[in-house]
């Protein structure tokens, strides 16, 4: 008796299990579904921007205005450059951001697509360095010396006149559009290695966390993000002048470590991304690359 | 009987098929998932061992040249998990110990509780802790300019895993039955006496069968290491130096997946780190049921 019990019982705990699913597991997997078969055929399309973090301040700025005064919803995404490009190369993002222009390589691994660089604003890149440093008096430095820093050929800041400690080298990403500009005008290569890096990092809010982080850094940064706790050296150029990283610095061309902040898009951009890249090239749309501590292109 | 059998077949039968059916689909699915991804893992990484073949085993990654090294990250992966088991290990077994000799149903299962919901805690929620808090406090106990370190990473994953390892191992630890403690207690051992002699080895299979599973865990862990390890894709100089920033394969792949073209040799390499992961995943799920078994067994 007691196994004919126990059969019906477990047979009706099974049962009431399935009819739990098909309840409401069932129902709930039809309405996702059918929601995003809905959502795929009929609702206003949503550009998707994509890259650079260096980029990324003023495109964002500029797509909430867009949103605003157009109704186009926009989703802008961090990523680094090289990821902008891959995910516009491959279709998964209408316009892609980047601080670097697109390399050789990139272009040769997509033969079959164009691909249109747009710069939108300037920007550049500082060697930033922790303000227990900067404080201590290294406040400028020639390019070679920074070199030899990332080559780990100057492994103290007692070497260039500040204290006796270890310098905590930072690099960042091979990718980053940053480090290629950084490395282009300091090592002479944009792919150069840093045997003397301590730490690599990604983004350049992971770049100021460390600088801050520490007492005693050298990294890269782009001056948009330069603050209290993080301070940009001045360049010292062969014939003796210091060059702050400032904006009117960089405007005036004088400052050597500048570079254009691009978006990219593919040569079948859709007519509402066109709208978007139109606006950020507008007058109006410049603001907001202004707005984010970079210099505008008009 | 037989009327009582007449009645339960038919309705039985009728259930018991959709159940079946639905059980039987749900098995095929699943299995065809792994298929999958060990199919999809094996084909991508094969340009890798083609092209790739001279550098693959060296230490150096430079992308931008075709040199593609893994050693350091495998080696990584290998130091970090290694690491988080040295600390986890001890602390979780006699933790067990003290859990399972808690008398109090009440107690124990408040215990189990806590336990539970420290395993439930999102990854990232320990990498913001990581960042934040733990490489800080690294830095500071050992003098050091950054505390994204191998040792932050492998104490962040030493916490993550130590729920899983805990809880499994105070199960087999109350598995072991009564009669052991008794016996030895009767014998006059006294209570430390019981619990390292006799009750702990009788659950070391289990124990171990329970280490295995959170190494799995361990090895696969991404988003906290990533934050806290400091992405240098080099050999720690002495090789056991916990206290140099290094590179696992997760954080590896964290940072560079989004920058590898799909289908590019660099894409290649990063699918065939995934594969060499899951292959210690799954060698280590094997070893685990083992030891389970034979635990079960004797």
């Amino acid at each position: 008796m007691t196994s004919q019990n126990g059969t019906p019982n477990r047979e009706g705990s099974l049962s009431s299990i399935l009819r739990f699913i098909l309840r409401f597991f069932l129902p709930l997997f039809f309405v996702v579904v059918s929601t995003l078969t809905l959502s795929a055929c009929s609702a206003p399309e949503r550009l998707s921007v994509s890259g650079s973090t260096t980029v990324l301040p003023a495109v964002s700025r500029a797509a909430e205005s867009y949103s605003e005064s157009s109704g186009q919803r926009i989703t802008v995404n961090a990523g680094g450059s090289g990821s902008g490009f891959n995910q516009l190369a491959e279709g998964q993002t209408d316009i892609g951001m980047m601080s670097r222009d697109i390399t050789k390589g990139e272009r040769a691994q997509f033969p079959k697509l164009t691909f249109n660089t747009l710069a939108v604003g300037r920007d550049a890149v500082a060697p930033a360095v922790s303000s227990e440093i900067y404080d201590a008096g290294v406040t400028a430095l020639t390019l070679d010396k920074i070199a030899e820093i990332y080559r780990g050929e100057i492994k103290n800041w007692s070497e260039l006149g500040g204290p006796d400690v270890d310098i905590f080298v930072i690099d960042k990403e091979a990718s980053s559009g940053t480090r290629q500009t950084f490395m282009e005008v300091v090592m002479g290569n944009s792919k150069a290695d840093a045997a003397g890096a301590d730490l690599v990092i990604g983004s350049n809010n992971e770049e100021q966390t460390a600088l801050t982080q520490s007492n005693a850094a050298i990294g890269m940064l782009s001056i948009a993000w330069l603050n209290e706790d993080v301070k940009g050296l001045s360049v010292i150029t062969e014939n003796g002048a210091r060059i702050a990283p400032t904006l009117a610095s960089v405007k005036s061309g004088q400052f050597p470590i500048v570079r254009d902040l691009n978006i990219v898009v593919r040569g079948d951009i859709s007519p509402a991304a066109q709208r978007f890249v139109d606006y950020i090239l507008s007058e109006d749309g410049q603001t907001h690359v202004t707005a984010s501590g970079y210099i505008p292109v008009r | 009987m037989m009327t009582d059998a007449a009645v339960i077949m038919p309705k039985r039968s009728v259930k018991f098929d959709g159940i079946r059916a639905y059980a039987r689909l749900s098995i095929l699915i699943t299995l065809l998932i792994i298929t999958l991804i060990l199919g999809t893992l094996i084909i991508q990484s094969g340009p890798a061992i083609f092209a790739a073949s001279e550098s693959l085993f060296t230490t150096n990654w430079k992308p931008s040249e075709g040199v593609y090294g893994i050693v350091p990250m495998v080696f990584g992966s290998l130091f970090v998990m290694l690491l988080a088991m040295a600390i986890a290990l001890p602390i979780g077994g006699f933790a067990a110990l003290a859990i399972s000799r808690i008398k109090s149903l009440r107690a124990k299962r408040a215990w189990r509780s806590a336990l539970e919901i420290l395993a439930g805690i999102p990854s990232i929620v320990y990498g913001l802790i990581g960042v934040a808090y733990v490489s800080l406090w690294v830095a500071g106990a050992f003098d050091l300019q950054s505390g994204r370190i191998i040792l932050s990473a492998g104490l962040i994953l030493s916490v993550m895993i130590l729920p899983t390892f805990l809880s499994l191992s105070e199960d087999a630890i109350s598995t072991v039955p009564a009669a052991f403690r008794e016996n030895a207690q009767a014998l006059g051992l006294h209570d430390y006496e019981v619990e390292l002699n006799v009750i702990l080895p009788a659950a070391a299979p289990a124990i171990a069968s329970a280490a295995l599973l959170s190494l799995g865990r361990a090895l696969g862990e991404t988003m906290a290491v990533m934050l806290v390890i400091g992405s240098l894709d080099r050999l720690p100089s002495p090789l056991f130096n916990p206290l140099s920033s290094g590179q696992t394969i997760t954080s590896k792949l964290g940072r560079e997946v989004g920058e590898s073209a799909f289908g590019s040799t660099h894409f290649s390499v990063l699918v065939l780190m995934s594969l060499i992961l899951v292959a210690l995943t799954i060698g280590l799920t094997i070893l685990s049921q083992r030891l389970f078994k034979q635990g079960a067994s004797r």
